[in-house]
């Protein structure tokens, strides 16, 4: 099940509903049926894939020709897990930046903050610049975190109040370190 | 001490507001339990026993008179009529309402309080030594470094939900008084020969299931790359310490599992890529914190003997003032001052580290008399004035009295360390007051205590350890046993210098042996001693044996299940 909208909030913009572009496969159904499922139904043909099964099928000597064609179009992006230890697969994610429009860092509860240190890194190391998508168990009382670690969208999960959600960057206008989004308080005065 | 500035006092504010929207939308069904808990847990709000609990953030222990005073009048208002103050430098009230949090929130809010991150899995509440400043012993004031990192922890985004709580201790002292190789990370503040301000980071220290002692991981950091050294710390806590198993999660087991060499070279890996950016601390910054913590408006005046000082006293009084002067009197670095201790640990009347409604007060009032109307909190859980002319220390000793706040028994037997136990926590397997109690009652006479001079006794209800037991020469451990709840000594614990974990004696005993058991501990010490050895020196001298043959003289029940599995986990 995916979301119709998402919580977008640039860098330097407003926080605002958009339609959900993207959908979130899990990686099974593998074998025997190949990743081609896209939901033409609804006209969702981008595919954010795990990061490992990318690793596997597209990078190295594993090309698939498929994706590759798709991703060349624009179609596919990856979800990194929160055991995906991104460092280690720094090449593959330099690679990436000219590939993948979007990527994003997967909450299997919302009190597992591992992807906000992965958010964090793809913006300070990898100096990432497109979408950072924040999946899974997010919840609104979340998101003002992932919005200062370097998270620009959320896919919320289905039973959160979008309109609540939307109000939450807005709720401090001060702080005392620095974040993705601009430095502490102090040195910007 | 510190004072907040528009930045600090719009950060604590709009952290009420936000904490009263979540309320809100908990208590109208939008918010789920599960949900919530993380979130009122990060503001201190614990779901205990008969209600709620609020641990209040008293930051590395220091308390303006104004404060205290609402302190007061949140017990007063919200609660029963008194606080209890906690061994990390908090205080804590046990019968709150949750849809009035916001509002004692909003009362801290404007005395510049906050309960921000006094539990939840995130950096908690900075704790440092009570004599900050004011101690004879200290080389480096390690204030303004805790008040910036209090600054920098609080709220930070990547750290909110790390594998499990994280606490940092600061010392800048020649003796320790922080417990600080007991917390995930210790910051030990120096001066190189430079004169420059530098810090050794110990990390992977902690009590609880697992006590470890904290590993030096990095020597001198200068100050001002703190926050970037310790974010790189904290990365690799979070993305790599384990989160499948709650008893597993703390550093020290990462630590332990990587070994710490290789956890510092990780971290060291992690801090290249970010040493150098501006998370890092400014001249600027050190100023305007640094400005709140010079010494106060101090009188010229030559300092007083002892004999001088006891001398003021009516002589029927000078014995017992005495006796007040050598054990709650500490040395100042300023001629004609020292400091005091104020005993919350009566003899078997209230818990150890509980302050009444109008003891508050007035001890509020007195230091405004007395100590430029500031207090501090110490790890034993007792309340300091700081900055007392010695000139002074007679009266101040006999309004102290009048608050049953003078018993002269710091660092003795009956200044027991205690959390509070199945009476009141949920998570306690045993009652930690009525054995505190009871130990108070058997040893309440002063001359004997005396005698017996420094002696550390630590209790927990279970093995989170929030009483310390680890570090207690003696220490008491409630364990719970098919619904029974039983004890486990343990001996040998100190803090400190030579910091030590206490060693586990053997099976258990059930509640009302163990002041027999005390006893008999006691009585092995008094009878082996040479002539001034402390108890802990007498028990490193001849060992853990002939304490415990004695422990288990008159033992009337044992239970082997527990000791085996104790014995397993230890």
């Amino acid at each position: 099940m995916m979301n119709k909208h998402i919580i977008r909030f640039p860098q330097d913009g407003q926080a605002s509903l958009v339609a959900n572009e993207w959908q979130v496969w899990d990686g099974e159904g593998d074998e025997g049926a190949p990743f081609n499922t896209p939901d033409l139904k609804h006209g969702l043909n981008k595919v954010l894939v795990p990061f490992h099964w990318w690793r596997s099928h597209c990078s190295g000597h594993h090309q698939n020709a498929d994706i590759i064609e798709r991703a060349n179009k624009g179609e596919i992006g990856v979800w990194f897990a929160t055991d995906d230890d991104i460092l280690k697969h720094a090449e593959i994610i330099e690679a990436g930046k000219k590939i993948w429009p979007v990527v994003a860092a997967h909450f299997p509860i919302f009190r597992d903050g591992r992807s906000f240190s992965t958010a964090a890194l793809l913006r300070q190391r990898f100096n990432w610049q497109n979408e950072v998508r924040a999946i899974g168990d997010v919840l609104i009382d979340q998101l003002l975190q992932g919005a200062r670690v370097g998270f620009d969208a959320f896919e919320l999960r289905p039973d959160q109040d979008l309109t609540v959600g939307l109000q939450q960057f807005n709720l401090f206008s001060v702080s005392t370190q620095n974040s993705w989004r601009g430095k502490r308080t102090l040195l910007e005065a | 001490m510190y004072k907040y500035d528009a930045i600090d006092q719009t950060l604590v504010d709009q952290r009420v507001a936000q904490f009263r929207d979540q309320v809100a939308r908990r208590i109208n069904g939008t918010l789920a339990e599960e949900e919530f808990r993380p979130l009122r847990l990060q503001n201190g709000l614990y779901h205990q026993r008969h209600a709620y609990m609020l641990r209040v953030a008293i930051p590395y222990g220091l308390l303006s008179a104004k404060q205290l005073r609402t302190l007061a009048l949140i017990a007063e208002k919200y609660d029963r009529g008194y606080g209890h103050f906690t061994t990390r430098q908090n205080i804590q009230f046990n019968w709150i309402e949750l849809d009035q949090t916001p509002d004692i929130l909003a009362e801290l809010a404007k005395v510049e309080m906050h309960a921000i991150q006094t539990s939840g899995n995130c950096i908690r509440n900075i704790t440092s030594d009570a004599f900050a400043g004011v101690a004879g012993d200290e080389y480096i004031d390690p204030r303004p470094v805790c008040e910036l990192l209090r600054q920098w922890s609080t709220l930070h985004p990547e750290f909110a939900h790390l594998p499990r709580k994280f606490k940092f201790a600061i010392n800048g002292a020649k003796e320790d008084r922080t417990v600080l190789l007991c917390h995930d990370v210790g910051i030990e503040l120096k001066k190189n020969a430079a004169g420059e301000l530098i810090a050794d980071i110990y990390a992977g220290g902690g009590m609880g299931r697992t006590p470890i002692l904290g590993s030096l991981i990095k020597q001198d950091v200068p100050w001002q790359v703190l926050p970037s050294y310790l974010t790189a710390l904290l990365r690799v806590y979070n993305r790599f310490g384990r989160r499948d198993n709650l008893y597993k999660a703390r550093i020290k087991i990462l630590v332990k599992a990587l070994g710490p060499e290789e956890f510092a070279r990780q971290v060291e890996g992690e801090w290249t890529h970010i040493k150098n950016g501006d998370d890092n601390f400014t001249q600027a910054e050190w100023d305007r914190v640094a400005k709140h913590f010079t010494k106060p408006a101090y009188q010229q005046l030559s300092a007083l003997s002892e004999q001088q000082i006891v001398a003021g006293a009516p002589e029927t009084e000078r014995s017992a003032f005495a006796r007040w002067l050598e054990r709650n009197v500490k040395p100042h670095q300023v001629a004609g001052y020292a400091s005091v201790i104020l005993s919350l640990k009566p003899h078997g009347t209230v818990a150890p580290g509980d302050a009444t409604v109008a003891q508050m007060n007035a001890i509020a009032d007195l230091s405004d008399q007395y100590s430029f109307g500031e207090l501090r909190v110490t790890h034993e859980q007792n309340l300091v004035l700081a900055d007392v002319e010695q000139s002074k220390l007679l009266e101040l000793w006999q309004a102290a009295k009048q608050q049953h706040v003078a018993l002269p028994n710091i660092g003795l037997l009956t200044d027991i360390i205690a959390c509070p136990g199945g009476d009141f926590c949920s998570l306690a397997n045993a009652k930690s007051l009525p054995i505190a109690k009871a130990i108070q009652e058997r040893f309440d006479n002063l001359d004997y205590l005396f005698d017996l001079g420094d002696i550390s006794l630590n209790i927990s209800g279970c093995i989170n350890s929030c009483g310390h037991h680890h570090v207690g020469n003696i220490g008491v451990l409630g364990v719970d046993k098919d619904g029974e709840e039983w004890y486990q000594i343990t001996l040998g614990g100190e803090q400190g210098n030579d910091a030590a974990i206490g060693k586990v004696i053997g099976p258990s005993f059930y509640a009302d042996e163990i002041p027999d058991v005390i006893t008999n501990v006691i009585n092995t010490y008094v009878t082996q001693r040479t002539d001034d050895e402390s108890f802990i020196d007498a028990y490193r001298r001849i060992g853990v044996t002939p304490f415990k043959e004695a422990a288990y003289k008159n033992a009337k029940k044992k239970d082997k299940a527990v000791d085996q599995k104790e014995s397993a986990a230890s």
